[in-house]
């Protein structure tokens, strides 16, 4: 019986033995630092005679094997290490050669979706609908030029209507300089170019009423060239994009593909920083400037001043952008404000493996009663939109999700507001 | 009856001693993740902030005339799980749609290369001009750059890759 107290103790006593035994580890360290130098003077000899038997596994053609598995030995902390020889399966040169890079190196990606709808609206049906069918290509052309493209098939009463929506080629010169030539989704704000036509990429069923694909609220693309990259910062992370070209078409929706409507070009500074210590916190400002020719001799200018702030760890995304668009007419110097602005927010739950993500955003569009650039241009409907949307993302897989969305929208003050049931299967491949 | 209790005792008692003097040496060092690179890539030290820039396509060149190549272990690996919860702070799921969105945006113009092996990802490494990946650090190969993460190399405490 006092030999179990004998151990009793022994047992309450072994923290102490343990603390104790640190001390002896580094009493005993010299003799363990010169077994690792043992073992440095051998895995050297050892490395000497591997290339001296094949000059190493790179230069070799015929043999796919790599030198023999060996003991692993715990990593050393010297500034280049001599570290223990591996001990997995080889690679063969046919690996290395099927990890570079072969150019051109086609890659596409498609993206799809379908959509019902059901809403209140006295004019409107009920029903299914195609949504855009986009497709994606990359090609890396060389190391440092690549090239994207992106097209839809979008559903119409009687055919598919095809539009080239980006095609440009990039030549990166390093991080701080790249620069584009070809067509754009402009970089204003932050949804222009973070979601794209994709609506698989996009939280929501649709894009906010202020960046809408047909809108004319915003300049959704541009033609010409566009220099971005970093700009050194440290942990600010600031980044900068501006942009020269082919600014709205005769039809504001549209960009001018084929040629400016005058001779003005547009151009357009952004800048924004993903703080490091905030990681996941992107915030930016862009200004937009063209002047535009709704009608031939009626002339105005256009400055778009916006700035969003976006956080998009999923735990919660919040997403919110700010637009002044505003208008000087040339002939009479008359001005027009005409402000937008959502905020998002959407919180990825915890369960059943982070599949579900509801969500909800707050959109709003003011323009003035008498705006001629928009009442020219036939986009007088919107007049002083107020929307809120809630609803629900569900990712079945890691490539498709559905989507239920409730919506209440006014497009006008005194108008009645339309309530609407919105679903979609968005998916890419 | 005494003789059983007290060798039942002795061998709980020096399986516990045992216990209490190895698993301070496993917690330092053999679970840690290593960052391997081109040795010709003019960075050997990195903060957790550098990396993640590196990983996430927003640094793509060493310099102007070495692009990043970046390698990544195939899911399920240990390696893989290590950067995915550190570096991105992401599920699997939410890294494929990461990659797949930022060359959607034309951010990058490739996605990481997949390796299958710490061996294949040493190899690739040291044949592939601006390769980086990460390896557990006992299959860190001879002559391999590690790079320090936040000054600290594996196995030193304070490194953040485990």
């Amino acid at each position: 019986m006092r030999s179990l107290l004998v151990l009793f103790l022994l047992w309450l006593a072994s923290p102490a033995l343990l603390a104790q035994s640190t001390s002896q580890t580094s009493q005993s360290e010299p003799s363990i630092q010169s077994l690792l130098d043992r073992i440095q003077q051998m895995e050297k000899r050892i490395s000497e005679l591997e290339e001296h038997e094949g000059k190493g596994l790179t230069a070799q053609t015929s043999n796919p094997a790599l030198p023999a598995p060996a003991d692993r030995q715990p990593v050393q902390a010297t500034a280049s290490p001599s570290q223990a020889l591996h001990s997995e399966h080889g690679t063969s040169t046919t690996e290395v050669r099927e990890a570079e890079v072969h150019y051109p190196s086609l890659q596409i990606r498609g993206f799809g979706d379908v959509d019902f709808q059901s809403t209140d609206e006295k004019e409107s049906s009920s029903g299914f609908s195609m949504g855009q069918l986009d497709l994606h290509f990359v090609s890396p052309l060389s190391r440092k030029v690549s090239y994207f493209g992106e097209v839809t098939f979008t559903a119409q009463p009687n055919t598919y209507e095809l539009n080239v929506e980006r095609s440009f080629v990039r030549f990166d010169y390093n991080d701080y300089f790249k620069i584009s030539f070809g067509k754009f989704h402009t970089p204003i704000g932050y949804w222009n170019t973070a979601f794209h036509h994709g609506a698989w990429l996009q939280t929501t069923i649709i894009r906010p009423q202020m960046i809408k694909f047909g809108g004319t609220f915003t300049p959704v693309h541009i033609v010409g060239a566009q220099a971005e990259g970093s700009i050194p910062s440290g942990g600010l992370g600031l980044r900068y994009s501006l942009a020269l070209g082919n600014g709205r078409n005769a039809t504001f929706s549209k960009a001018g593909d084929s040629g400016d409507v005058n001779n003005n070009r547009a151009w357009l500074a952004s800048v924004s920083a993903q703080p490091a210590r905030l990681y996941g916190l992107e915030l930016g400002s862009s200004y937009y400037h063209d002047e535009l020719t709704p009608n031939p001799g009626v002339n105005f200018r256009e400055w778009i001043a916006g700035g969003y702030v976006s956080w998009t760890k999923g735990r919660p995304e919040l997403l919110a952008e700010y637009e002044n668009v505003h208008h000087t007419s040339l002939e009479t110097s008359q001005t027009f404000n005409t402000t937008g602005y959502y905020a998002q927010v959407a919180y990825r739950l915890p369960w059943q493996e982070n599949k579900w993500k509801p969500y909800y955003r707050f959109e709003y569009i003011h323009r003035p009663t008498q705006e001629p650039v928009w009442d020219i241009t036939g986009t007088s409907s919107v007049e002083d939109l107020v929307g809120s949307l809630v609803g629900v993302r569900w990712d079945i897989t890691n490539f498709a999700c559905f989507k239920g969305e409730y919506r209440k929208f006014r497009q006008a003050t005194g108008t009645p507001s339309v309530n609407g049931a919105f679903f979609q299967s968005a998916f890419t491949f | 009856m005494r003789a059983y209790w007290k060798t039942a005792c002795g061998v709980l008692m020096g399986g516990w001693l045992c216990l209490c003097c190895t698993a301070p040496a496993v917690a330092q060092g053999h679970n840690d993740v290593a960052l391997v690179a081109d040795p010709d890539i003019p960075v050997s030290t990195l903060t957790l902030a550098e990396v993640r820039k590196v990983f996430r396509g927003e640094r793509q060149y060493w310099n102007t005339n070495l692009a990043v190549v970046l390698l990544i272990r195939a899911p399920v690996a240990r390696e893989r799980d290590v950067v995915l919860k550190i570096i991105y702070q992401m599920s699997e799921s939410q890294f494929k749609q990461f990659w797949i969105a930022k060359i959607f945006r034309a951010e990058s113009a490739t996605a990481p290369k997949v390796v299958y092996s710490n061996d294949m990802a040493n190899e690739l490494v040291s044949a592939i001009p601006g390769a980086i990946a990460f390896v557990d650090a006992r299959d860190v190969r001879p002559g391999t750059k590690v790079i320090r993460v936040d000054g600290h190399l594996p196995g030193e405490a304070g490194y953040p890759l485990r």
